[in-house]
């Protein structure tokens, strides 16, 4: 009669292992847990985005209160792609918070035309050096990925803009805002794995170079090679 | 230095023996007005403040003595607040002494000047000929044209305080500005516009313009008598060489164009190898742009002696050029096609 009872017992003990091993398994499966460190390293892009028109005017002689045209100049910072790098940290399974920074070369440049003169029109450039050491907090969206390898992710945050003019002789510094959303696409198994990044969102900018006071919304995309350890 | 109304194609002669006419010092960060001193060129300019100035007790028709000396003491006032700058003035007192006599003393007032049919005013020094120091330096307002004093200007009649404003900025040592431009009309040039009061040629009778200094004033003003403060340390320049086929171009005015102000600062290549600088600017983005002078003004800007490049074509430099924070950007090189 106490034979049953062994069983049981042993059943019960089985039981709860095989639902122990599945449970790590299925934490394993689905990714960093809080605690995992993350760290990426891949290409950013951001979009251009187009100055005032801005010309050089002289007072102009008589009664009219306009100005007197020399030329014109708009201004423009190119699109282009740069390099980015991220470290983040778990602090659950769907929240971690993250340090990045962004390197960039995008192309200032002036296009100079309708000279009194007749001074051809021309495209004055330089090239600038963008720094963007960037804090954001990164938001899984654990409850709707697909497989478990996939995780969509809405990320929000600050930074800030250090824009080097060439020469490096003058540095221009600022804040920037962003919000992006994306997936991360996890790798193998384990609790040390390797995934892929993508994301696209906007990036708001106040100060480093810009055209003129104020605040502008440029678009932002990122793909990266993630590995959480 | 004079002022006129309408520029002849050729200009009468210097006005008194006492004239010094500018002279391009070495390398200038603005047109300066300079005299070789010793085999070097020096910068006219005062070494003590504030300047004391006397207002001839004449009136003219129109404007008496006591609103002439307002306006004149207006003028003096905006130059004295140009932050980066460091001058000072002082009304010493009316005076029956007549500017340009040659008495020590600083004399601003009326002259009949017929002799002088297109000089609306005319400011002229003594210097110390060892230091290039200003000693003594008087302004006539030429009493064949009408004056007046109005504040918001009077037609048919030319300003005081605007031209007493140019005036004074020669009487600090400042040479012409070539930032306007102007067309040929029967008898002369006329103004079509200009962004600096120290512009050879004065705006139409009835004009209050140049009552307010441009960005190129502040720039002059400050590279001759800069002030120590933090606002005036933080201003930089460009040089660099305009070039003609390899070879410096003499006489070429640049202008430098703040992209985020839109402020016009202008400069001159002053020597053989085509050196420029031009100072006062704020930090950041400039686009500039040269030309050769009119071919009918270049005596406003350079002695006779000075043999200035004219046959080139005006365009823009194609680099953006970055003034650093209290630094200069060296080594432009701007190369100009033979026109």
């Amino acid at each position: 009669m106490r034979r049953p009872g062994v069983v049981a017992a042993a059943c019960a003990l089985a039981l709860a292992a095989a639902s122990s091993a599945s449970a790590q398994i299925a934490a394993r499966r689905e990714g960093p847990r809080a605690g995992s460190w993350e760290a990426g390293g891949g290409v950013v892009w951001s979009g251009s985005f187009t100055g005032p028109r801005r010309t050089a005017e002289l007072t102009e002689n008589g009664e009219s209160s306009g100005g007197f045209d020399l030329f014109t100049a708009i201004g423009e910072i190119s699109s282009g792609a740069g390099l980015g790098v991220t470290l983040g940290y778990y602090l659950s399974r769907s929240l971690a918070v993250e340090a990045g920074l962004r390197f960039s070369k995008p192309r200032l440049s002036f296009r100079l035309t309708g000279d009194i003169e007749d001074a051809g029109a021309i495209t004055a450039d330089e090239t600038l050096t963008r720094y963007v050491f960037t804090g954001s907090l990164v938001f899984h969206l654990r409850d709707t990925s697909q497989g478990r390898r996939l995780i969509p992710f809405v990320s929000g945050g600050a930074g800030y803009i250090r824009d080097l003019h060439e020469g490096a002789e003058l540095v221009e510094t600022g804040t920037e805002y962003h919000v992006t959303g994306g997936i991360k696409y996890w790798l193998g198994r384990g609790a040390r794995r390797f995934g892929l990044r993508g994301e696209a969102g906007v990036s708001i900018t106040d100060g480093g170079f810009e055209f003129r006071d104020g605040t502008r919304t440029l678009p932002v995309a990122a793909g990266s090679v993630v590995y959480v350890f | 230095m004079r002022r006129r109304v309408l520029l002849p194609m050729a200009l009468v002669a210097a006005a008194t023996a006492l004239f010094v006419f500018a002279a391009p010092e070495a390398v200038s960060a603005y047109l300066k007005l300079g005299t070789r001193l010793q085999g070097r060129m020096a910068t006219l300019r005062w070494s003590t403040f504030p300047i004391r100035y006397f207002v001839t007790n004449e009136g003219s028709a129109g404007v008496p003595a006591t609103e002439f000396q307002a306006a004149v003491t207006r003028a003096f006032n905006t130059w004295n607040g140009v932050a980066t700058a460091n001058t000072s003035s002082q009304f010493a007192g009316f005076t029956q002494a007549r500017p340009l006599a040659d008495d020590g003393m600083v004399v601003i007032g009326y002259a009949t000047r017929p002799d002088l049919e297109r000089t609306l005013a005319a400011t002229n020094f003594l210097i110390d000929v060892t230091d290039g120091r200003i000693v003594e330096s008087d302004i006539f307002f030429n009493t064949i044209f009408p004056w007046s004093t109005s504040s918001a200007g009077e037609t048919g009649r030319f300003d005081v305080e605007s031209i007493a404003l140019h005036e004074i900025g020669h009487l600090q040592g400042l040479g012409h500005s070539a930032l306007g431009e102007t067309e040929v009309r029967p008898g002369g040039r006329r103004v079509l516009g200009a962004e600096a009061v120290m512009f050879p040629i004065a705006f139409t009778a009835g004009s209050t313009a140049d009552r307010r200094l441009r960005p190129d004033d502040i720039a002059g003003i400050t590279d001759i008598y800069p002030r120590n403060n933090a606002e005036s340390r933080r201003l930089g320049s460009i040089s660099g060489k305009v070039t003609k086929n390899g070879t410096g171009v003499m006489g070429a005015h640049i202008v430098a164009f703040n992209t985020a102000t839109s402020a016009l600062v202008g400069g001159f290549t002053v020597n053989e190898s085509g050196e420029f600088t031009i100072a006062g600017l704020e930090p950041g983005p400039h686009v500039l742009r040269v030309e050769p002078l009119d071919d009918g003004d270049i005596e406003s800007f350079f002695d006779r002696s000075v043999t200035v490049d004219l046959s080139f074509g005006v365009r823009f430099h194609d680099r953006v050029v970055v003034v650093p924070r209290g630094g200069g950007t060296r080594d432009v090189e701007i190369k100009v096609s033979p026109k």
